[in-house]
């Protein structure tokens, strides 16, 4: 699925790339396409098109401000506000005590494609999205895959209703056919039951046949046995475990495209035995603004709305309420609970990569258990890997006193007793 | 040398017992059903074939059954918004108060999981009695109210306060009386709100009262000084130790503090000065502080008296009523020797006694004024306020409401009904009183007697502070949101007297910021950092005793008469606080209920303590049930033979019997402060009983002789004048390993090993406490102790051995021969996994659970292990235990891991065991990986004493000392190298990894 999904994604991708190239050469556009990368980078973490976030909603601003004063105003806010301007005033009094950056190194014409950008993107009706960057595509394409994926299990379904159908119709226009000719109905029953006795009659022949038993005996004891065996060495493993969390958090986006290091939420990993759960706090930190707006027609993103319901947060009034609920995640990695297992041990000391028992964790939309935690897994790792030892005091007698034993083997954790049941078992 | 002398762990064994010669035969503690098995009609029963596959196919379809369980879906629940200072799986550490003595409380993801004494701490620098770790488990006891009672009904805050104002009003109209009844209060800050509240309501009078009173010496003081104060001893600076039956090591006012002093003049660093102090004990039961005397000498209440007199009179008094102590003449002759050392340690010496009686103490004061112990080893003026109690103002009390005066009563910390000696009395002038008010956090004996009952928070969830001694200053914070719907007693008072600040929290912090930091110069954020201020020790004034002692004599002469007015048949009843459940408060808590009473080993119970000959003269035996009566008041309780009680004495433990405790501490023996007595202003401890046989026994749970030594060598002893002859003195023969069946071991890293001082060593089993609450050991109750299952890790073995005639008894026929075990000597030794190199469980289990590792540790991996126990049986020191039960999901240990609410006390890091799998002590291993990895983490090498071992930071002494073998500097490297160390069973050649260092006694002759 998630392949499937990634290959219509990339196709999708070329497309909008050849066709940004066709738009391309427009000197309104370009100016447009200027303003919107300088409203992306300086203006969105207080300002949307449409809403209000921290400063007003700019839809319309060139209609309520001439475009001298907006230059002023953005390359310098509060000196304006000094100066008396009874327009600028008033606003700095709507958005009491939030202040406007200044914007010094905005030059009259950036100023200009930035304000041309927001009156395009003013003037487009509500309904449609903009088509545009890399990243606007890479997150839509989860709906086109799975609306392709849909469509085409169900043109295969169709099809297979279309035989269906076709047969019983072919069927039926048979039997008439044969009704015509005077055949009787009950004679194909006794045919039927002659093709079950023809059946059981050829089983019991079968039956005698002692090489043929054996043989599927042999079958069958394999085939149980395999998938008993299988089984067995495989219980309570589970790799691939994805349950349906009740947030639609993705880490392709946030780890992947966006490119956060794992750390930033994850802020056990480095100190801690749990790298722990970000708390919604820390969620806030970036989702007091980003709302994913443009993707939604202008609301909030459902899943990003689910983070405010838990916080009892009102983006509008910027307030949290008093009745906060936390999120259930459901627990993905589970380690036995005679396991001790220390984040901190791995990922600080060892240097170990997030990825390496993780997987390619920036890839996945949804996650899911990527290693199988077996203690066999466990082991074997700790057999191949070299003590991350340069740098760190701790180990320099140990290692001294190694060298002296083992004369310049690898010194991997086992030999440093990374393998004796008291390192996880107590 | 090797010393020959004979080591008994009890009284069994010594006699050798039908019982104890069968059990120790048996290889298993119960008999194993082996023989039905393999009688012929277990072999030849009719088709065993089919009825094995039957039973074979139901195990497999039942296992199969079993396992068909869907995998659980494990919820993780992150904070909404964290705090910033916790960290999901790293501990936090708050500063808090324990009974005056400044503790760190660990805490896990906002749990209170464990308690450390603070190193900052002037009083048990770092150290923690039994107690103290125990009371971690009380925070989340289920026995505990939830919310507010007022009149027999759950109510809100605001109708008790409604309710309790409008009586109040009432009362103070109708001009009665109001009282707040407390054990010592020396919180500065409960005073001041107190104060406030007397200020609103004039009529209203604060009296402090403790079970175990130290009036005695407060007012003794008084006479001869001047001064109302119990003072600070100092055990450290006494180099001659004279107690008379004060058990200074076990319960006596500031026992961890005294544990530490007396231990820093006998411990390894001492001796290696050439110095150690000398210790007589004279008493009449077995203390704590007895066994660890070098010299005990029983003597009867009756007779302390007199002997003080004689002492006295010996270091150049002259008081009318000496005279030869004619039924002791032990105690004379020791009086004489013990007035010679005194007097030739003036000024080094120390005289105290554990009687609550004024002229008694009075007479000890002039005995240490003598002495000229007054500025050196007595502080009067850096008084102790652990214990200011009044006894007169007590019954005063009593007797105002008797005569129906008070028309208010408060109970704080305190329990009348329970722990009053006269109870019955008490309850009845107490149903005379109109407003009773008690903030007890449960329904205790008195509660239930109060219209209003108003939960007080637990101490670890409260703001508060301390002022144990003249100078010190410790702050309370709370480690945890208050559990249940509880409330500060103090904010109790601030709302009813309808006080500016009503938040208990700002009050303290006003109270601190205003009367207290000014004067150290410190702020309030210093303060809860390092949990207390001290202005340092005054300056000691010298003091003359002025009080007039022949009145003082002819008291103590009086009472004496008293007391041996029955003549032989009489029977001196003693009464004592034993070191793990103390004055009764704690009753409700499992591990130490389950703690073994250092001295008898015995848990879950009290007993009559009586000794040996005498019982037999008597015609008792252990275990029988006696009554024992004073006046109208009787119990029935087993008997115990203790060797070391005086003749003609029993003695009975306090703080059992509670009936309202809660779940584990309530109808746990029987309750002996109805035995109390009020004499010449105080209440006192001894009295005159009668004993009868009750008919029947009861088997006390007793765990010290569920294995024998077999008269192995395993205590290892030498006296002073030995010692300083060749420090070698006693540690036996040192045994060479020539031959071994087994490979060295490489220990290339570090190699972790332990070093255990028997001189430090008091026995008192704060390590115990300790051990189980990191370790998440079991609790198994009164039953299974009597299996022999008790689950402790550490255990600490006590050894009693018999001198005659200054000579140790060396032969098993001549201890049969002893006519007096009063001789007796006692050793204590704390016994845990050794960590044996070449450990013998270790090559029996079959299924390598337990594995040696490359830092010396004997590992247990519980999840390999299959249960055959054949590593108990072939561990020469009997430290495995084994779980018979789920005892974390199994409804007959409802004690503590049973239950939902007190396993918010385990550690996260220690995986509680299964049925079926066996557990011994890790060497904290936990520990170890964490103190390493944090090393790791900060790119530095491990120092020595990163890594601190539960039992080893607990241990007020400091006796045990943990640390890396590998590094030659390391305490512990220093330790084992050490003249005095030697290793248990070294001679089978199991190389464990914990050193011993012989016990030392200082019995050099005058």
């Amino acid at each position: 699925m998630r392949s499937v999904s990634l290959f219509f994604g990339s196709v999708k991708r070329v497309f909008l790339v050849l066709s940004l190239f066709f738009v391309g050469g427009v000197s309104f556009a370009q100016s447009v396409s200027e303003g919107k990368a300088l409203f992306q980078s300086k203006c969105t973490s207080c300002h949307a098109v449409n809403r209000v976030v921290i400063g007003p909603a700019l839809k319309d601003v060139d209609q309520r401000h001439d475009e001298e004063w907006l230059i002023k105003w953005i390359q310098n806010s509060q000196k304006m506000i000094a100066s008396g301007d009874a327009k600028a005033v008033a606003l700095a009094n709507q958005y009491k005590p939030n202040v406007m950056t200044a914007f010094p190194e905005l030059t009259p014409e950036n100023v200009k494609s930035i304000v041309a950008y927001i009156k395009e993107e003013g003037n487009k009706p509500a309904t449609t999205n903009a088509a545009g960057a890399v990243d606007g595509a890479s997150s839509s394409n989860d709906e086109v895959s799975d609306f392709m994926l849909g469509g085409l299990i169900l043109v295969i379904v169709i099809a297979f209703l279309v035989i269906i159908i076709l047969n019983r119709v072919i069927k039926t226009f048979e039997r008439l056919l044969l009704q015509k000719q005077g055949v009787a109905l009950e004679e194909e029953v006794v045919n039927e039951t002659g093709k079950v006795q023809k059946l059981i009659a050829y089983l019991k022949l079968r039956a005698k046949n002692k090489k043929f038993i054996f043989f599927i005996v042999l079958g069958v004891v394999l085939v149980l046995g395999t998938v008993g065996w299988v089984g067995m060495w495989n219980t309570d493993v589970h790799t691939g475990y994805q349950p349906v969390q009740p947030i639609k958090f993705s880490h392709q986006l946030h780890a992947g495209v966006n490119k956060i290091d794992c750390q930033y939420c994850h802020t056990g990993a480095y100190k801690s035995k749990n790298a722990s759960i970000p708390s919604l706090n820390v969620c806030m930190n970036c989702h007091n603004y980003v709302q994913a707006t443009d993707k939604y027609n202008g609301e909030i993103s459902p899943e990003i709305k689910k983070i405010y319901r838990a916080l009892d947060y009102d983006p509008q009034t910027k307030k949290y309420g008093s009745s906060p609920k936390p999120i259930q995640w459901i627990r993905i990695h589970n380690l036995p609970d005679f396991a001790y297992f220390n984040h901190s041990q791995h990922v600080k000391v060892a240097g170990v990569k997030c990825q390496k028992c993780h997987g390619p964790i920036q890839n996945m939309e949804e996650v899911y258990q990527y290693s199988p935690l077996t203690m066999k897994w466990c082991i074997n790792c700790h057999r191949e890997t070299e003590v991350n030892y340069k740098g760190n005091a701790y180990y320099a007698s140990l290692i001294a006193a190694h060298e002296k034993l083992k004369k310049g083997e690898k010194i991997t954790a086992a030999v440093l007793g990374g393998t004796e049941c008291a390192k996880c078992h107590y | 040398m090797e010393s020959n002398k004979k080591y008994w762990k009890g009284l069994e064994e010594l006699h050798n017992t039908k019982d104890f010669a069968q059990n120790n035969k048996n290889e298993f503690a119960e008999p194993l059903p082996i023989e039905e098995v393999l009688n012929e009609a277990g072999l030849s029963t009719v088709a065993p074939r089919r009825d094995f596959l039957k039973a074979l196919g139901f195990g497999l379809g039942a296992v199969t059954l079993a396992a068909c369980q869907r995998v659980p879906v494990h919820k993780s629940i992150p904070y909404l918004i964290k705090p910033e200072e916790v960290v999901p799986g790293i501990p936090n550490y708050y500063s808090s108060t324990f009974n005056g003595h400044s503790v760190l409380v660990k805490t896990r993801e906002g749990r209170p999981i464990k308690l450390e004494g603070n190193p900052n701490c002037i009083l048990s620098k770092g150290g923690l009695d039994s107690k103290g770790q125990a009371s971690v488990l009380d925070l989340y006891d289920v026995s505990k109210l939830k919310n507010p009672i007022l009149n027999g009904k759950g109510a809100t805050w605001n109708q008790v306060d409604q309710w309790v104002k409008a009586e109040l009003n009432k009362v103070q109209s109708a001009g009665k009386k109001i009282r707040i009844v407390s054990s010592t209060v020396n919180s500065p800050s409960t005073k001041s709100v107190i104060a406030d509240f007397v200020a609103k309501y004039p009529n209203t009078k604060h009296i402090q009262a403790d079970p175990i009173s130290y009036t005695g010496i407060i007012k003794a003081n008084e006479n001869s000084f001047g001064r109302a104060v119990l003072p600070r001893y100092h055990f450290d600076k006494a180099d001659v130790i004279v107690s008379f039956a004060a058990d200074f090591l076990g319960t006596w006012i500031s026992h961890v503090e005294f544990n530490r002093d007396y231990a820093s003049n006998r411990n390894n660093a001492s001796l290696k000065n050439k110095k150690m102090s000398r210790h007589i004990q004279f008493e009449a039961g077995m203390s704590l502080t007895g066994t660890n005397a070098d010299t005990r000498i029983p003597l009867k209440p009756s007779e302390e008296g007199i002997a003080l007199i004689n002492l006295y009179n010996a270091l150049g008094g002259s008081l009318p009523g000496a005279k030869k102590i004619a039924s002791n003449p032990n105690a004379d002759k020791a009086i004489a020797l013990v007035a010679k050392e005194l007097s030739a340690a003036k000024g080094r010496s120390l005289v105290v006694c554990g009687s609550n009686d004024v002229s008694t103490q009075t007479l000890v004061n002039a005995i240490n004024s003598l002495l000229g112990n007054y500025s050196t080893t007595i502080d009067l003026d850096n008084p102790s306020y652990q214990y200011v109690g009044n006894d007169s103002e007590y019954v005063a009390f009593i007797n105002e409401m008797k005569r129906g005066e008070v028309g208010a009563v408060f109970f704080l910390n305190s329990n009348p009904a329970y722990d009053y000696f006269n109870a019955k009395d008490f309850s009845e002038a107490l149903s005379k009183v109109a407003l009773r008010v008690s903030f007890a956090d449960r329904e205790d004996e008195t509660a239930s007697l109060c219209q209003v009952v108003a939960p007080n928070h637990h101490y670890l969830e409260s703001w508060g502070d301390a002022n144990p001694v003249e100078g010190y200053y410790t702050i309370m914070q709370p480690t945890i949101n208050p559990v249940g719907n509880t409330r500060y007693a103090e904010e109790g008072f601030l709302i009813w007297s309808d006080a500016a600040v009503k938040s208990y929290y700002q009050y303290v912090k006003d109270n601190w910021s205003k009367n207290i930091l000014p004067k150290f110069g410190s702020t309030w954020k210093q303060l809860l950092q390092t949990g207390s201020v001290y202005s340092g020790q005054k300056k000691m004034n010298a003091y003359t005793f002025k009080h007039d002692l022949s009145v003082v004599a002819q008291t103590i002469v009086n009472r004496s008469q008293v007391l041996s007015s029955a003549g032989d048949s009489g029977l001196e009843l003693c009464l004592y606080e034993n070191t793990v459940i103390g004055d009764g408060k704690a009753a409700n808590n499992p591990w130490l209920q389950e703690l073994p009473d250092p001295v008898s080993k015995v848990t879950w119970d009290n007993f009559v303590a009586i000794a040996p000959k005498y019982a037999q003269k008597l015609g008792i035996k252990e275990f029988d049930l006696l009554t024992v009566k004073v006046g109208n008041n009787q119990v029935t309780l087993p008997a115990l033979l203790q060797p070391g009680q005086a003749m003609g004495t029993i003695a009975i433990a306090l703080g059992y019997g509670r009936t309202k405790a809660g779940k584990a501490g309530s109808g746990v023996g029987q309750n002996a402060y109805p035995f109390l007595s009020f004499n010449n202003g105080t209440i006192q401890a001894v009295s005159l009983a009668t004993l009868t046989k009750a008919g029947g026994s009861y088997e006390l749970a007793q765990t010290q002789t569920h294995y024998s030594i077999e008269g192995r060598n395993i205590i290892r002893e030498t006296t002073l004048k030995e010692y300083l002859k060749d420090p070698n003195a006693g540690t036996g023969r040192r045994f060479e390993n020539k031959v071994d069946l087994w490979k060295d071991y490489d220990r290339p890293g570090h190699s972790w090993v332990m070093a255990i001082d028997l001189n430090a060593c008091t026995g008192c089993g704060a390590c115990v406490v300790a051990c189980s609450a990191e370790n998440n050991v079991p609790v198994v109750g009164r039953d299974e102790v009597r299996r022999r299952r008790e689950m402790h890790w550490l255990r600490i073995d006590r050894y009693y051995s018999f001198e005659e005639d200054g000579k140790s008894v060396t032969e098993e026929n001549e201890i049969k021969r002893l006519d007096n075990m009063d001789n007796v000597s006692v050793v204590y030794q704390p016994m845990m996994c050794q960590h044996c190199d070449h450990a013998p469980c270790e090559t029996v289990c079959p299924v390598l659970a337990t594995v040696h590792s490359s830092e010396g540790l004997n590992q247990m991996a519980y999840n390999r292990c299959v249960g055959t126990r054949y590593c108990a049986n072939n561990c020469p020191y009997k430290v495995r235990r084994f779980n018979w039960f789920n005892y974390w999901n199994d409804s007959r240990f409802d004690n503590y891991l049973n239950n939902e609410f007190t396993q918010l006390a385990l550690n996260p890091d220690v995986t509680p065991r299964s049925r079926g799998v066996m557990e011994k002590c890790s060497m904290c291993v936990q520990r170890i990986q964490a103190g390493k990895l944090q090393a790791k983490i900060e790119k530095r090498p491990l120092k020595d004493g990163d890594i601190k071992m539960a039992c080893q930071q607990t241990c007020p002494t400091n006796a045990i000392i943990f640390g890396d073998g590998n590094d030659p500097n390391s305490e512990v490297s220093k330790a084992l190298k050490s003249e005095r160390t030697y290793y248990v069973l070294e001679e089978i050649s199991t190389r464990p990894g914990i050193g011993y260092q012989t016990k030392v006694r200082n019995t050099v002759e005058v």
